[in-house]
C-alpha cells in the first residue's frame, strides 16, 4: 500500500489507517479465500463528497479519538460474496447485513490497535449515495480503493485523535 | 442423542452461513434448533428449546452477549458457549471466559475454523 499521510493529518499515524485496511483484506481472505488488493490511499478535498457506492457500512468513534470509518461496495461486490458463502438471501436486507458484519471488523480492529479509551458506535447502514457524512474540520478523509474479484469499494477512514 | 444448537448473533447472514457450516460431517452430533438476533431472544429460545450448546456474538442491540452469557449460565448451568465475535482482544475474552463462555472463535472465520473450534468447545 502506497499511503502519504500528509502534514494535515499528521496526528494520524500510518499504521492508525494500516490497521483499518488489515480488517477489510482479512475479512475477504477470510470469509471467501479470496484476496482483496488495496491501492494507493488519496486524501479527499474539503469539496468532494464521500464516494459513497451502493451500501456503506460506518462505525462513529469517539473518546481517545473521532470521527469514522466506513466500508462503501457496489451491490455486486456484495452480490458476489454472498453467493461465495452460500447465502440464498440476495435482497437489499443480505446486502446490508453483510456490509454491516465488513464494517464491524473495524470495531475489533480498533479495540485491538487503539486499547482502551475508544468508544465504538454499532454499524450504521446506508444504501444508496446520497447521503451526506460530516465532515471534521480541517481533516481530511483518507480514501482507499480497494480491489476484490474485479470490483471496487472502498474504505473511507476519516479520524483524528480526540482533544 | 444429537446436542440442541443455538445461534445467536444481529448478523442474518453470519448465522446463516453458521448455520451451514454445521452440516460439516464432522459435526453430525450436532442439530440447529434456533437462531437470535440478540440476547433477549436467545433467552425466550433458550427456555423453550433448552439448547446444549449456544453460539453467541458479544456486539448485540437489546441484551449484549456478555449479558446473555450469565443469564445463559443460571438458565441451564451444563450449556456449552462457543463466543464468536470481531471483538477478540485479551480482556474481552478473559471477561466472557470468566462468565461461563467454552471457547473464543474471532471473527472473520474460515469454515473449517469454526468447525475445529466447535469440536474443541463441546467435546464432540
Amino acid at each position: 500500500m502506497n499511503l502519504r499521510l500528509s502534514s494535515v493529518n499528521a496526528e494520524l499515524k500510518r499504521r492508525d489507517v494500516e490497521v483499518f485496511t488489515e480488517a477489510v483484506g482479512t475479512y475477504f481472505e477470510r470469509t471467501t479465500r479470496k484476496k482483496a488488493t488495496v491501492r494507493s490511499a488519496y486524501l479527499l478535498e474539503s469539496r468532494d463528497a464521500f464516494p459513497l457506492s451502493d451500501f456503506t457500512g460506518t462505525i462513529t468513534l469517539s473518546g481517545r479519538f473521532r470521527g469514522i470509518v466506513c466500508f462503501t461496495a457496489p451491490r455486486v461486490l456484495l452480490h458476489h460474496v454472498l453467493m461465495m458463502t452460500g447465502e440464498s438471501d440476495h435482497s437489499d436486507l443480505a446486502h446490508c447485513d453483510l456490509i454491516g458484519e465488513i464494517a464491524n471488523q473495524f470495531a475489533g480492529q480498533a479495540r485491538r490497535h487503539f486499547g482502551g479509551g475508544l468508544e465504538i458506535s454499532p454499524p450504521a447502514l446506508l444504501m444508496g449515495h446520497a447521503h451526506v457524512i460530516p465532515r471534521l474540520a480541517g481533516n481530511y478523509p483518507f480514501v482507499l480503493p480497494l480491489t476484490w474479484h474485479g470490483y471496487e469499494g472502498s474504505l473511507i477512514v476519516h479520524m483524528e485523535p480526540n482533544p | 442423542m444429537r446436542q440442541r444448537l443455538l445461534i445467536v448473533d444481529d448478523s442474518m447472514t453470519t448465522r446463516n452461513r453458521i448455520a451451514r457450516v454445521m452440516d460439516d460431517p464432522r459435526l453430525t452430533g450436532l442439530r440447529v434448533v434456533g437462531q437470535a438476533r440478540d440476547g433477549a431472544e436467545a433467552l425466550q429460545l433458550a427456555r423453550s428449546q433448552q439448547p446444549d450448546v449456544v453460539t453467541m456474538d458479544l456486539t448485540m442491540p437489546t441484551m449484549d452477549g456478555a449479558e446473555c452469557i450469565s443469564a445463559l449460565v443460571s438458565l441451564l448451568p451444563d450449556v456449552r458457549i462457543l463466543v464468536i465475535s470481531a471483538l477478540s482482544d485479551k480482556l474481552t475474552a478473559i471477561r466472557v471466559l470468566k462468565r461461563g463462555a467454552h471457547g473464543f472463535l474471532q471473527k472473520p472465520f474460515e469454515d473449517h475454523q469454526l468447525v475445529e473450534t466447535m469440536i474443541e468447545a463441546i467435546h464432540l
